[in-house]
């Protein structure tokens, strides 16, 4: 009895949060819905042990479809039929365990489940060709068979590559043509091209095979196969495991592709030379289902998940030499060496997609981690600001230099809808605060709306000196007559900042390459964190880290990179005074070059 | 949204826009959060603001109550209205609708209490 009322104000308790934190309401009624109210992502509950449940006790149902929400230690279930979720309920509700410690699992029923898929928008990128089912299962076996080796050759860092006709070097991206190996493509793998022209594409056969053999957990960055090195095809053979490939284009698009083991990708056209793919480094994969929606094929990716298998990839590439041919532009390593002095505003505007814009969204929630802390020297500006005064913060990032004053009105500005949200959050009970999703360069506020600007660590992700100043331009459109601006960039000299870590400093090792990165024409210096700038316009590796349940994993998941440009000295003066602004004062603070200026 | 930040927002960045002011709000959820009344803030603010805009804004969305069509002088010595700005201005929020521009009837959504602004490149002058 005492148990049974012990259970009962346990369920009342749970229902009052759930209904409070998701708007979900439990019933007694049975319906096709079910919460397993203490078992959820967060407790380590996976799909597998709810079928296991169901196959031990032989129960007659179909397996339901599993939504657990990334932190939540609860998790729902949805039957096809409402007889099917009773006879589960029944039959497990208070006996099974939810936990290794016996604790038992218990459920009740609600009246509908978050929803939390996403409609991907975009369709796959134009020449990527996905031929399903391309080897048998007997020939799969006989691949992995052929191409499966054990850990201790050719480790790279988070895989493991072997290679076969040359060898692909990491860092140059390409292979050394006067270097063949002694190893070629195996002739087993001749089925393929015959297989390919049957089907009507005529490739010809190629001289170079990379394999990799990714573990569960394992991915591969963002990235676009070098142009210059290698044809307009790439074949990639999946063997093993499916895997979800994430694809990207600089005008913003995104588009996960389902790769189902035994079938293969054709690149070629833009999916070949304009779009970037990578493999993010998890355990698990959404489930991507494709629907008949209004006559529309759409692609929806669930918050089903399946678990990855070690999977082997084989990909094939034709060699060439000379400048690449194509007539996509901005990811290609043959245009004209641009600099980015003189870069096309379209080209600038990809290169920030890519390298700033993409990446914030991608590190909004640990970049907000390491940023609680507004700059000293901010706060006394804002600090000094007049009672009344309209301050606009553009690029707020998270919101932390909007002060806890209620007696200014502040507007945060802000591209990134990930850092924006923190700001939010950050805001709440501010009462003159308030939150815009925007462009600097597209400013969609009125003129002279402003008493005050601040523009903290922004301007230095611009990529060419007319879109610097036409930034500088805004700020000074937006202000009243006589309103002030501080605005900070990152300064090429750190030397007098602690940024610098002399051990890193030392380890330098000035005789080798550095790694270059080809982005609009331009080649990026790709900067080995914590030591002196040795260019203006480069790329600053973030590792990242996934924040889970407030708590940073130890390890980066993954290596982005964001573009700066470095300011030298008085360079921000003047494009302040181009701008028409009157400087009044200019100073270096930790690193940065900071101006507050005033207009005319 | 707030109605504050509402009355500085333009979509005069289109091209073949030539004012874009005042944006249409259609509201389709509405939060009141109370906040902390500051009259002297308020008093200081007003002359900041395009008030018929404010005054329009405040209607379309059902909290224009009590708001005069035009400003009287020495507004700042009356409590009343002051109150009725604070609540209008700071604690009324737009939490889920759109904005759309009067000339060429972009709209831009807003989504948990923040309007998405964002232009694409084709859009802009």
């Amino acid at each position: 009895m005492n148990d049974e009322n012990k259970s009962l104000r346990k369920r009342k308790r749970f229902a009052a949060r759930l209904k409070s934190s998701k708007g979900i309401l439990c019933t007694e009624t049975p319906g096709k819905y079910v919460v397993l109210c203490n078992a959820g992502q967060a407790t380590g509950l996976e799909k597998d042990y709810i079928f296991k449940l169901i196959k031990e006790k032989e129960l007659d149902i179909p397996l339901p479809k599993f939504i657990a929400e990334k932190g939540e230690s609860h998790s729902f279930l949805v039957f096809p039929t409402s007889e099917d979720c009773k006879l589960f309920y029944d039959t497990f509700n208070d006996k099974a365990k939810a936990d290794e410690n016996g604790t038992p699992l218990y459920m009740t029923f609600v009246e509908t489940v978050p929803n939390t898929e996403v409609i991907c928008q975009h369709e796959n990128p134009k020449g990527l060709h996905l031929l399903n089912n391309f080897i048998t299962s007997e020939e799969e076996k006989i691949f992995l068979k052929l191409f499966d080796w054990n850990p201790e050759t050719n480790n790279l860092k988070n895989r493991l590559v072997r290679h076969y006709g040359y060898e692909f070097r990491y860092g140059s991206n390409d292979v050394d043509l006067n270097n063949p190996l002694i190893e070629k493509i195996p002739n087993e793998c001749e089925v393929l091209w015959k297989r390919l022209s049957e089907l009507g594409f005529d490739v010809g056969v190629p001289d170079q095979l990379t394999v990799n053999k990714y573990q569960p957990g394992q991915g591969i960055p963002s990235h676009v196969d070098r142009h210059s090195p290698f044809e307009g095809t790439i074949l990639s053979l999946s063997l093993g495991s499916d895997v979800v490939m994430d694809w990207k284009h600089h005008s913003g698009k995104y588009v996960p592709v389902l790769i189902p083991t035994r079938s293969l990708l054709i690149m070629q056209d833009e999916a070949r030379y304009d779009w970037q793919h990578g493999i993010q480094p998890r355990t698990w994969d959404p489930v991507i289902d494709h629907r008949l929606e209004n006559g529309r094929n759409i692609k929806v990716i669930t918050s089903d998940t399946i678990q990855r298998q070690t999977r082997i990839s084989l990909t094939f590439r034709w060699t060439r030499s000379g400048p690449c041919q194509c007539t996509y532009k901005t990811l290609c390593d043959s245009v004209e060496k641009a600099s980015p002095d003189n870069l096309e505003d379209k080209l600038a505007s990809n290169l920030e997609e890519l390298h700033v814009h993409q990446v914030y969204e991608q590190i909004a929630g640990h970049f907000s981690t390491t940023r609680h802390k507004p700059w000293p020297k901010v706060v006394q500006f804002m600090q000094g600001v007049v009672p009344g005064s309209v301050v606009l913060d553009l690029g707020c990032g998270n919101g932390k230099n909007i002060l806890r004053r209620n007696d200014i009105v502040q507007i945060a500005g802000e591209r990134s809808s990930g850092l924006l949200a923190e700001c939010k959050e950050h805001i709440r009970g501010i009462s003159g605060a308030d939150c815009v999703r925007l462009d600097l360069l597209n400013t969609t506020l009125r003129d002279e709306t402003a008493d005050v600007v601040i523009c903290i660590a922004v301007i230095h992700h611009f990529s060419s000196p007319a879109r610097r100043l036409q930034s500088i331009t805004t700020i000074n459109r937006l202000l009243r007559k006589g309103g002030r601006a501080l605005i900070t960039v990152w300064a090429k000299d750190q030397t007098k900042s602690n940024y610098l870590l002399k051990s890193k400093q030392d380890q330098l090792n000035e005789t080798e390459p550095e790694t270059q990165v080809t982005v609009a024409g331009v080649n990026l210096p790709v900067h080995e964190n914590r030591t002196q700038f040795k260019h203006q316009d480069l790329l600053v590796p973030w590792k990242l880290r996934k924040v889970n349940e407030n708590k940073l994993s130890s390890q980066p998941d993954n290596t982005l990179l964001r573009y700066y440009h470095v300011f030298e000295e008085n360079e921000l003066d003047d494009l302040c005074k181009e701008a028409n602004f009157i400087i009044e004062d200019s100073f270096y603070e930790e690193g940065n070059w900071c101006v507050v200026c005033k207009k005319k | 949204m707030k109605l504050i930040t509402h009355n500085m927002l333009t979509s005069k960045c289109l091209k073949g826009v030539m004012t874009g002011y005042p944006l249409a709000i259609n509201a389709t959820d509405i939060k009141v959060t109370e906040v902390d009344f500051n009259p002297e803030f308020i008093t200081r603010v007003i002359p900041k603001l395009d008030w018929e805009v404010l005054w329009a804004a405040a209607n379309s969305i059902g909290h224009g109550e009590g708001l005069p069509k035009t400003l009287e002088p020495k507004y700042e010595e009356n409590e009343d209205l002051l109150k009725k700005l604070h609540r209008v201005l700071l604690e009324v929020e737009v939490e889920e609708g759109n904005l759309t521009c009067p000339e060429s009837g972009r709209q831009f959504p807003i989504s948990k209490g923040i309007p998405n602004m964002l232009l694409t490149e084709a859009e802009v002058q």
